[in-house]
């Protein structure tokens, strides 16, 4: 990630002040920056996302195309994902220097969306075995300021949630030969349900407590971090541990239980937001890259 | 699967038969939930490699080679301040690579060598899980290679590579605060979800959820801990982590028993 110059009196700082529970910012070791979430921000997309937490600047696009579903789940379509560190983000990823980092995320991502609850992939198959809606989620770092995990997974669970995916019909003529059909109305289109999509929740260690999202140059006082994703349910889909340090067993308890509360508090607000977004309608006033 | 065309002369696209296969309802059997496969380790078997090991669990085979020290490509000339015991400064310290192969025939269907996201994963996984270990700031300006090689994937692949690893780090004089004892862990669908120690092949398949865990006995620090799938509520995965690290202490005395007898042998060949 994006690397900061700390002086050791600074690095002191910070992890005494985490000591007492104030952050240099003010925060307590439990609180988000200030999120800025907003939808349908690229136009060409079946769906799209903008997140901003302080400094940090995701774009995710989300676009839909029809495919062959994989052999081993021929009744289910799928998702793949692709994360580009643009070298606008910081002077390290110019070239191929981001393509680490982007590959890990993008593992990451693999990873929570893994399992059968967290995205209705049945509802992706057009006919089995042989077409499928692919769903190609393509994230952008515009800007790296800390804490890249959470705030790529609320960016993708945003732009799932805003993403329309066009109603099409498999019709069959008399020799048996298929032909897809797109329906004529633009606005006929099936949603994808969000309400099982995890949120991660990166945890790092400072000192002898932990603190949720972190900026960067709390990210460089500490030494190894918790990732865990959870849903709104309080249940956690994925747990990682981050960095070159090592963890001790308890702090991981307390880890885990502090990534949990706070998983369901984000989850809350995400998608209050995302619904207050939506009953605005076309008409809402839009931001874009200009606010 | 897309082959190599100039080399191999066969269809496009290939698939193994037992994907037509009637469905076998294979269910692995019941069995105790903290049972370990009994281990055989083995370090220093490979002449080429600075340090070596092979371990054996079951039917997970991994072969571990350690090169290095040797000077960082890249490296930059910098100062910083030191850190404790005389180490070098953080822009000097040493690097650790590791690279995580799986034999194309390891797993049940043939996967051609570049395996792509996955083994990048895992070799992200095997750094992040060495490096709390390993003295680096002591190798300024070097890296140390791991390569892991997973021959036969029977169950608890990557715990198994993250132990064989840390042998062969220890195997190669490298300087180490702790080894790293890795164990995998997998959990039963519903109904009657259970977490199960070190799963085989078919118990990982049928899994609902999987967990690897790598700790530093000596220290009780956690080095690694990767998990996903629907495991449940926060108190299921704490439940897993512990089996895990208990199971993680159970390994240990064969792991040191392996470096003696290792040591001894050496010292043996030596002075003829």
């Amino acid at each position: 990630m994006a690397s900061v110059a700390l002086s050791e009196a600074e690095k002191v700082y910070i992890v005494h002040g985490v000591q007492e529970d104030l952050r240099v910012d003010g925060r307590g070791c439990e609180d988000y920056r200030c999120v800025e979430v907003e939808t349908d921000v690229v136009s060409n997309t079946s769906g799209s996302a903008r997140v901003k937490l302080g400094h940090t600047d995701i774009l995710v696009g989300v676009k839909a195309e029809m495919g062959t579903p994989k052999l081993e789940k021929p009744n289910e379509g799928y998702l793949e994902f692709f994360v580009d560190c643009s070298a606008n983000a910081t002077p390290e990823f110019e070239g191929r220097g981001g393509d680490d980092l982007g590959t890990e995320i993008a593992n990451t991502l693999y990873r929570i969306f893994n399992n059968k609850s967290s995205v209705d992939l049945k509802s992706l198959c057009i006919s089995p075995r042989e077409h499928c809606w692919i769903l190609y989620v393509d994230v952008l770092l515009l800007e790296c300021g800390g804490n890249l995990f959470d705030t790529i997974c609320i960016a993708v669970k945003a732009a799932l949630f805003n993403t329309r995916i066009p109603r099409v019909r498999v019709l069959e003529d008399e020799e048996g030969s298929k032909d897809i059909e797109l329906s004529d109305d633009p606005y006929d289109c099936i949603r994808l349900s969000v309400e099982n999509v995890p949120c991660i929740v990166t945890l790092c260690k400072i000192g002898y407590r932990h603190v949720v999202d972190a900026t960067l140059q709390e990210e460089a006082c500490s030494l190894a971090s918790l990732l865990v994703s959870v849903t709104s349910t309080g249940v956690v889909t994925c747990m990682r541990k981050v960095g070159k340090g090592s963890l001790d067993p308890e702090s991981i308890f307390e880890m885990m239980e502090t990534g949990k509360r706070v998983g369901k508090v984000l989850h809350a607000s995400l998608q209050s937001v995302l619904h207050k977004e939506e009953s605005l309608g076309p008409k809402r006033p839009k931001v874009g890259f200009l606010g | 699967m897309p082959g190599d065309h100039r080399r191999i002369r066969g269809p496009e696209e290939s698939q193994p038969p037992q994907l037509y296969a009637a469905d076998e309802d294979e269910a692995p059997a019941a069995r105790d939930p903290t049972r370990l496969r009994p281990v055989y380790a083995r370090a220093g078997l490979l002449s080429q490699a600075k340090g070596s090991a092979y371990l054996e669990a079951g039917g997970t085979k991994v072969l571990c080679a350690v090169s290095g020290p040797r000077q960082a490509e890249g490296s930059e000339r910098g100062s910083g301040p030191a850190g404790a015991g005389g180490e070098a400064p953080a822009a000097l310290r040493g690097r650790l690579l590791c690279d995580f192969r799986r034999a194309p025939f390891a797993g049940r269907r043939r996967r051609a060598p570049p395996g792509g996201g996955e083994e990048r994963e895992l070799a992200l996984a095997l750094q992040e899980a060495l490096e709390p270990a390993v003295r680096l700031g002591r190798y300024p300006r070097a890296q140390l290679e791991v390569s892991a090689l997973l021959l036969e994937d029977g169950g608890s692949a990557l715990a198994a590579a993250l132990t064989a690893a840390a042998l062969a780090l220890a195997d190669a004089g490298v300087e180490m605060y702790d080894l790293v004892v890795g164990c995998g862990l997998s959990r039963t669908p519903e109904p009657a979800p259970t977490w199960l120690l070190d799963p085989t092949r078919l118990e990982e398949e049928h899994a609902a959820a999987g967990l690897t865990v790598a700790l530093m006995p000596v220290l009780n620090q956690v080095a690694g801990l990767l998990g996903s799938g629907e495991g449940g509520p926060t108190e299921s995965w704490a439940e897993a982590v512990r089996l895990g690290l208990e199971g993680c202490q159970r390994l240990y005395p064969v792991l040191q028993q392996c470096l003696v007898r290792a040591a001894r042998r050496r010292g043996a060949a030596a002075p003829s």
